[in-house]
């Protein structure tokens, strides 16, 4: 069957899979979207999909900062503050006081599951980048 | 994605959820596969990261879908399109990044109420 007009095909499902893959759902990017606009506003599928391979790009952008950091650092995990420092020195810094309350309350929720740095899945040694948010970095 | 849901569930009824209440409105997994191969270098992932990522790309798409529908008013539409995400981009500094992906291009299928072609060479 041509491929070209059907997604379910036999053959080149894996790069369909592949691709899909290295990209966030459509219908989470697209709720995302429509939970900001306003309800009469429309979306279009192409507009939807640049935004997914924009946010794809947006994390494999701040990871790469982030484990740049990393390796210098001689860590191997990237943990939460290091996406967090990455996307301050990015640029992003808007997103921190947010970012800071979400991970606030899930470590409330989770307990200290997931709250103490040293908890990395590395040679037992504390994370060295205790750098927490900072607002003062370069205004946006 | 389920630990947390106890915790949320009563935000998580309805439409019109406030976005810091729901906190997995994307998939945890589906982030840590994109981190991985973001780069060589990446070879463990906290789990706290894709957590962080998941409210961030929640924040970026929100500020990325604001600053087109701007474009889009701009224009007259009530469609969000394409060449909206991508003058959004070119427009903003911090999305810099992304000025491979979303690059304006005359779109062939961008309606205009005026259809001024003329006007637009």
């Amino acid at each position: 069957m041509d491929d070209s007009t059907n997604n379910k095909i036999t053959t080149g499902d894996d790069e369909t899979a592949n691709q899909q893959e290295r990209l966030l759902p459509i219908a989470n990017v697209s709720r995302i979207m429509k939970q900001i606009l306003p309800q009469n506003a429309k979306i279009s599928k192409e507009a939807k999909e640049t935004m997914q391979e924009c946010a794809s790009e947006f994390i494999s952008f701040v990871t790469g900062e982030a484990s740049e950091k990393c390796k210098k650092e001689r860590r191997k995990t990237v943990n939460g503050d290091d996406v967090c420092w990455a996307m301050g020195t990015l640029g992003f810094d808007d997103y921190a006081p947010p970012l800071k309350r979400y991970l606030d309350r899930y470590r409330e929720v989770e307990g200290d599951r997931s709250a103490t740095p040293q908890r990395n899945e590395e040679e037992g040694r504390p994370s060295s980048s205790s750098t927490q948010f900072d607002p003062n970095l370069k205004p946006f | 994605m389920r630990q947390a849901k106890t915790a949320y569930s009563g935000f998580l009824s309805g439409g019109g959820i406030p976005r810091q209440h729901d906190p997995h409105l994307l998939p945890l997994a589906r982030i840590k596969k994109i981190m991985k191969k973001s780069s060589v270098d990446v070879k463990m992932i906290s789990r706290e990261a894709p957590l962080v990522f998941s409210k961030a790309c929640e924040l970026f798409i929100e500020e990325l879908t604001k600053r087109s529908w701007n474009m889009t008013i701009q224009g007259k539409r009530r469609t969000v399109h394409k060449e909206d995400v991508a003058h959004a981009v070119a427009t903003t500094d911090v999305f810099d990044f992304l000025i491979d992906l979303a690059h304006p291009n005359t779109s062939n299928h961008h309606v205009d109420l005026n259809e001024d072609i003329e006007k637009k060479q």
